[in-house]
């Protein structure tokens, strides 16, 4: 027969458990096969470690920049190059009008409405809306991307806007067109009320004695960065700004909750109701769980019991193709490789603005094998798996499931490689199902559908894959940072939103 | 002999050597362009047959459906031989122009193997996946397509495992599996969402 017969994936832990137990079952005599065998074992389970463990993981945040405007907020990925940050300036103007680029040689030439900006690679000088410009760093030429300095594109873009810039530099955070949300704190006995000028929608977790919550997408700024209370409940409010988010620091005596109120513009910060803990008499103190800290807007934080059976709650985020496989030729000069890649960047940064931990399969444009990338997820054991993909067909959103039939999951030390999915097949439906209702709400077009897309089968945790294509006849609006970052919110919303029925299923 | 007699000489002897090293990379560069040129020749003899009805299960980009589609063919006795005209006239309809899903030139089934009573195994030509469009979706509607019209037409198969060129390839275009069997139920839950 020319194909192979059906293969079986041994986990990491499974073979543990079996190098540890394998001698128990040898008779004694075989003292040096023992050896032997457990040598070998050894050394494979040194070599998946060395092989898979520096493949997934988590790499350091990325830097980037949040720029927000009256009408639209968004975030950028910041690129160092000779020690200075630079940012793409077509994808910073993007958001705000018709905007192209086209370079002749060693020239940049790029149009935003009826204004004009030229660049010369690797020059300081250029020529911004008819004014000549002095560049803090020389301009980067990269793929035909130009890349200007961090420091110089808040004067760019207030002689391409026209408008009144203020960049806050320590932060990454740009402010257009006098955007900015302020806020006032009452301290009062029940609790402290913060009240902000337009709606928030704040990341917020907890922590023993600090309650945090964290903005990307809103302009809140402040004129006071620390204020001291006499309050029995709190005692301090700081507010920073790092990586392009503000961070709101509620420093308080005793467990906290948040809650929202008048259509989000105010929220109030109140005592967290006491938890009656259900400790089983029998149960060293050790083993019960910590005082309840309960966050809001995000799914509890795992126990220490839950985190001793389960493994954290990790997405990884498989971007199609890379290196020599460039994937479907989107146009003339868009790979889908590339496309993949950026967008996988745009969900990892939207997971983790969203507390969930991301880890991407490739995070540079390499190649790897497609079962590789289904054994980096099955020996990191992932609660999530997420293949992008993308295509010139089509509008709007694809979500694919496998198309393998569901089967019971099998607990036992193997597990079939080939459908290594059938057990997680109904949790991924599940899952797909909500990522479409959230692309739904987002009004990104979208449709569900299972596909023997390689390599759902030999995942096994929920797998999805989504597969993106242009938003209207512009073949180029699939790498749109406005479209991408659409598509990248709504699925980052839906793994929160699925994230309980997925933790319930592993 | 004149000094100058002899440099036309070599001259004319050097010119006749670098023409024969011209013709020589042409007639490789032809030889290996004929090779890399689709293979549109019939691979096999016109079948003997009464003319029957089937039903042909063709792929529709524009909706992003596929829809059943009678056709009157000359079939043989053999099931497998029968399989193979069946999938002959079907990717026949892809390599059309135009056509409601464009296959390549040359995208074609070499034969088709009945093994274990319920097990097809579907043998295509290179042209068939080199020249594929590549993208989740276009690869699954070719994938459905076919499983689903040998599937319709010869009762009792319910698995087909499709080959490239007598071997296993990894995917069609860089995105539908080619390593697994293909079940006809999973098949059908396929179609039936696409409906």
């Amino acid at each position: 027969m020319p194909w192979s017969e059906p293969k079986h994936v041994l986990l990491f832990f499974e073979l543990s458990f079996f190098a540890s137990s394998s001698n128990r079952w040898l008779p004694p005599r075989n003292e040096k096969r023992r050896t032997a065998k457990r040598s070998v074992v050894s050394a494979v389970v040194v070599a998946v470690l060395l092989f898979v463990l520096p493949a997934i993981a988590p790499s350091a945040e990325e830097k980037q920049l949040s720029i927000y405007g009256p009408r639209v907020s968004y975030s950028l990925p910041v690129s160092e190059q000779n020690t200075q940050d630079y940012v793409a300036l077509l994808e910073a103007l993007e958001p705000f009008g018709k905007v192209s680029a086209a370079s002749e040689g060693q020239k940049w030439k790029l149009r935003f409405d009826d204004l004009e900006a030229e660049f010369r690679q690797n020059a300081p000088l250029a020529k911004v809306a008819g004014r000549k410009f002095e560049l803090p760093a020389p301009f980067v030429l990269e793929s035909n991307r130009g890349l200007v300095p961090l420091r110089s594109l808040p004067a760019i873009l207030g002689l391409m806007l026209r408008t009144k810039t203020e960049y806050h530099e320590a932060g990454r955070r740009l402010f257009l067109g006098g955007a900015a949300t302020r806020f006032t704190t009452d301290v009062r006995e029940a609790g402290l009320s913060v009240s902000f000028s337009a709606p928030v929608n704040p990341l917020i977790s907890t922590e023993p004695g600090k309650l945090r919550m964290t903005f990307t997408r809103d302009p809140v700024v402040a004129n006071t960065y620390i204020l001291k209370a006499e309050n029995p409940l709190v005692s301090s409010i700081t507010f920073s700004e790092n990586n392009g988010r503000a961070e709101l620091v509620v420093q308080g005596s005793a467990p906290l909750l948040a809650k929202f109120a008048a259509g989000g513009k105010t929220i109030d910060i109140v005592p967290a109701p006491r938890e009656e803990q259900s400790t089983p008499p029998s149960a060293p103190p050790a083993a019960a769980p910590p005082a309840a800290q309960a966050p809001v807007a995000v799914p509890a934080l795992p126990t220490v019991q839950t985190l001793a059976a389960k493994p954290p709650f990790i997405v990884m985020l498989d971007a199609g193709h890379g290196g020599d496989d460039r994937g479907a030729l989107l146009s003339e000069t868009l790979e889908e490789k590339g496309v993949t890649l950026a967008f996988a960047r745009r969900l990892r940064s939207e997971l983790q603005s969203r507390g969930i931990s991301a880890v991407m399969s490739r995070d540079a444009d390499v190649t790897i094998p497609m079962e590789q990338r289904a054994a980096m997820a099955d020996a990191a054991r992932v609660a999530v798996f997420v293949s992008l993909h993308a295509a010139s067909e089509g509008r709007g959103v694809r979500v694919y499931t496998a198309m393998i039939n569901s089967a019971t999951r099998k607990f036992g030390a193997f597990v079939s490689w080939d459908t290594a999915q059938a057990g997680y097949v109904l949790t991924s439906r599940a899952l797909a199902d909500i990522v479409k209702a959230e692309l739904g709400k987002h009004e990104i077009a979208n449709s569900e559908l299972p596909a023997p897309l390689k390599p759902l089968n030999n995942v096994a945790a929920a797998a999805i894959a989504i597969e993106v294509s242009p938003s209207g006849a512009d073949l180029g609006s699939v790498n749109a940072v406005v479209y991408q970052q659409r598509i990248a919110a709504a699925i980052a919303e839906a793994i929160v939103v699925g994230r309980s029925r997925v933790e319930a299923e592993r | 002999m004149t000094r100058a007699l002899t440099f036309a000489t070599a001259l004319l002897l050097a010119a006749v050597v670098a023409m024969g090293v011209y013709l020589h990379i042409l007639r490789r560069n032809e030889r290996e362009r004929a090779q890399n040129l689709p293979d549109t020749r019939p691979i096999s003899a016109p079948v003997a047959g009464p003319a029957s009805h089937v039903i042909l299960y063709l792929a529709y980009d524009g909706p992003g459906t596929v829809r059943a589609q009678e056709a009157t063919i000359a079939l043989p006795a053999d099931p497998a031989q029968r399989g193979r005209e069946i999938l002959h006239a079907l990717l026949g309809e892809y390599v059309k122009r135009p056509s409601s899903h464009e296959l390549p030139a040359g995208a074609d089934v070499k034969d088709v193997f009945l093994v274990s009573g319920n097990t097809a195994v579907v043998d295509t030509t290179p042209a068939f996946a080199e020249g594929h469009r590549s993208g989740i979706f276009v690869e699954t509607l070719t994938v459905a397509s076919l499983v689903k019209t040998l599937t319709a037409n010869l009762p009792g198969v319910t698995r087909v495992k499709i080959l490239v060129d007598g071997k296993q390839r990894e995917t069609l275009a860089g995105h539908a599996d080619l390593e697994c069997f293909y079940d006809v139920v999973t098949v059908e839950q396929l179609l039936q969402q696409l409906q």
